[in-house]
Formats: structure tokens, sequence, C-alpha cells
């Protein structure tokens, strides 16, 4: 199961995505695929199927909460587990967060651990 | 009040705002100064000088720190992967000897011509294969850690952006308020409300400065 879960990870720096992408990996999600900001994430979301977006939210052209508000309002993409990982720790960011939709928050900088149990408690409400 | 007194009281009045005005029109142009010479100290670095000669401003030298450590991280990123594939050789390599080693072993437990130290050498081997997995492992949990410790460049480059949009919002709005408050016959032919960002192809303009010299150059004028 965990083999076939497909991760898109949207962050404008490359060395997050690949970080992202590595540690998705040591968890056991190999599957994974990146766009550097929102509009390059959508276009990739509507072409392709993906299972899980972990997003950033300070992004160039499309930012995190635009992505998430766009995904939500999608008949085709509104169910995907949503997780932001951001550098943002405003309350009234989490919250903004949390009302849109998103599935976790978690604030940079952050542990293997903590995008485990994340990762797994989505996708546990999923199933 | 005398009738006479009421135009001399409002003359006063008109001189005294004149004066304020050219107060603070003059402590805006030393605020600006200021902050112009600051940015070109930092631009005349020893060590940028000699490794960028072409870099003509803060805002560029910040976009560089940024370039450099993020190809920092990735060199650590690559490094970090190319262990990983080590580690992950070394550990099938133990695992395939450990079992044959083993096999050794129930051959010469058997009494089957093994030597005392020989078998000792046998059971210390397997000792050995059998702890590269967990060595494997807990070397593997520390380049995870060296690999995390990259998000420095996504942190660091969030904060350089945004000092760098602060700079130059701060430096476009001293430089218009600047402007807006220099008495018309000294002021030159820019436009304000032109000013909006960096400017891309300033080639056939004379609306616009190009560069920090241009800026220069136009405080200069001013006064500043």
């Amino acid at each position: 199961m965990t083999a076939d879960v497909r991760f898109l990870i949207v962050d404008d720096f490359s060395t997050m995505r690949r970080i992202v992408r590595n540690l998705l990996k040591e968890i056991g999600f190999a599957n994974a695929e990146e766009a550097e900001d929102g509009v390059v994430a959508l276009s990739m979301l509507k072409a392709n199927k993906f299972d899980f977006v972990v997003s950033d939210i300070n992004m160039p052209n499309m930012n995190g909460f635009e992505l998430l508000k766009i995904v939500r309002s999608d008949e085709a993409l509104k169910s995907i587990p949503f997780l932001m990982v951001t550098a943002e720790a405003k309350k009234d960011d989490i919250v903004q967060a949390a009302q849109g939709g998103a599935s976790g928050y978690i604030v940079k900088p952050f542990t293997k651990a903590t995008l485990e149990e994340k990762v797994q408690k989505i996708l546990s409400k999923q199933a | 009040m005398a009738p006479l007194d009421a135009p001399l009281q409002a003359a006063a009045e008109q001189q005294d705002a004149e004066t304020a005005e050219e107060t603070l029109r003059r402590r805006i142009g030393q605020l600006t100064r200021t902050l112009h010479d600051a940015l070109r100290e930092l631009g005349y670095e020893r060590e940028l000088m000699d490794a960028r000669a072409n870099l003509p401003d803060a805002r560029d030298r910040l976009a560089y720190i940024a370039r450099v450590t993020g190809e920092a991280a990735e060199k650590v990123l690559n490094a970090v992967d190319r262990a990983r594939t080590v580690q992950h050789e070394l550990t099938e390599k133990a695992g395939s000897l450990r079992s044959r080693w083993q096999v050794v072993t129930t051959y010469s437990s058997g009494g089957r011509g093994c030597t005392p130290a020989g078998k000792e050498l046998v059971d210390e081997t397997c000792e050995f294969f059998c702890g590269v997995g967990s060595q494997a492992d807990r070397t593997n949990a520390i380049l995870t850690d060296i690999m995390m410790a990259q998000d420095f460049h996504d942190l660091t480059g969030q904060v350089i952006r945004r000092v760098v949009a602060l700079a130059q919002t701060l430096e476009e709005q001293l430089v218009r308020l600047l402007i807006e408050t220099t008495p018309a016959a000294q002021r030159p032919r820019i436009d304000p409300q032109e000013l909006q960002g960096p400017v891309v192809s300033p080639h056939g303009r004379d609306d616009v400065v190009s560069d920090q010299k241009g800026v220069d150059d136009l405080l200069a004028t001013l006064g500043f």
C-alpha cells in the first residue's frame, strides 16, 4: 500500500523538496514528484493522479493557501490529503490552513519522526 | 490682535512651515544618502569584490549568498546519497558473508577439522557480520541528521528574500518621497508615478535610472 501512494511535493526551494522526498522514501513512500510553486503543482494535479500533497506556503506565483483553496474547490481534487510544511508559525496562518481544509500542518524545521507521524495519521484517516 | 499683525502672523507661519518642510526634506535626503552609502559599503567588501567583480549592488550580493548556500546544500545532499549507497552495499555484502560463515560454523561444530583458534575466528567473524547491520542503521541515522540540517538553505533563503524586498521597497519609497518633496526648480525630469520596481529595459528611456550609479548621481544633483 505505501509504495502505491503517489506524493506531490510543492516548495520553491529545491533543497527542501529533496529533503522531503528523501524522508518520504525513508519512511516507505518512494513514489514522489516535485513542483516549485502552486501553479506548476495545480497543472500536475490536474494532469496526473496524485494521492497526497505536501506543500509549502510562501511560494511565488501561487502560494500554498491559494493552491489549497483551488484544490478544495475542485470536484476531482477536493478529497486529496493536503499537508502544509512551512516556516510560517503564526497562529493566524495555522488557523487559516485548518479552516481552508488542510489535512495537517508542520512547522519548519521539522524532524523525520514528525513527518512520518503526520503522514501516517492522515493516511489512516483516509483508509 | 491689531489689523497689521494678522498678515505678519500669516507670513511668519508660512515661513515656519517652509522651514519645517525644508528641514524634513534635508533629513530625508540625509537618511537616503546614509542608506545608499551603507549599501555601497556592503558592495565593496574585499572578498566579495574579489569573488564577484560584476555584482553592482547589495541585492545582487544577497542573491549570490542564496545561490551559493543552495549549491552547498545540494553538494551535501549528493554526498549523503552516495554514502547511503555505500552503506547499503556494505550491509548487503555483510549479510551474504554472514550466511556463508554460518554454514562454516555448523560444519565446524560437528568436530570436523576445526581447531579451537579457528572456531574462535569463525565465531568472531560471524559476530562482526551480525553487527554490521546495526552499525549501518546508526550511520544512516547520522546521514539523515546531516540531510535534515540542510534545511538551513530554505529558512535562510526566505529571510534573504524578505530583506532584499524590504531594502528595495525602502529605497524606492525614500527616493520617491525625496523627489516629491524637492522644490520644482530642483526636481529633475523624473515622474514619481513611474517608479514601480526594477526596470527591465532602460535603453532608450530618459525617465529612469538603470543602475546604482544613476541613483547616486540623481541624489548628488539634489544636493545629497
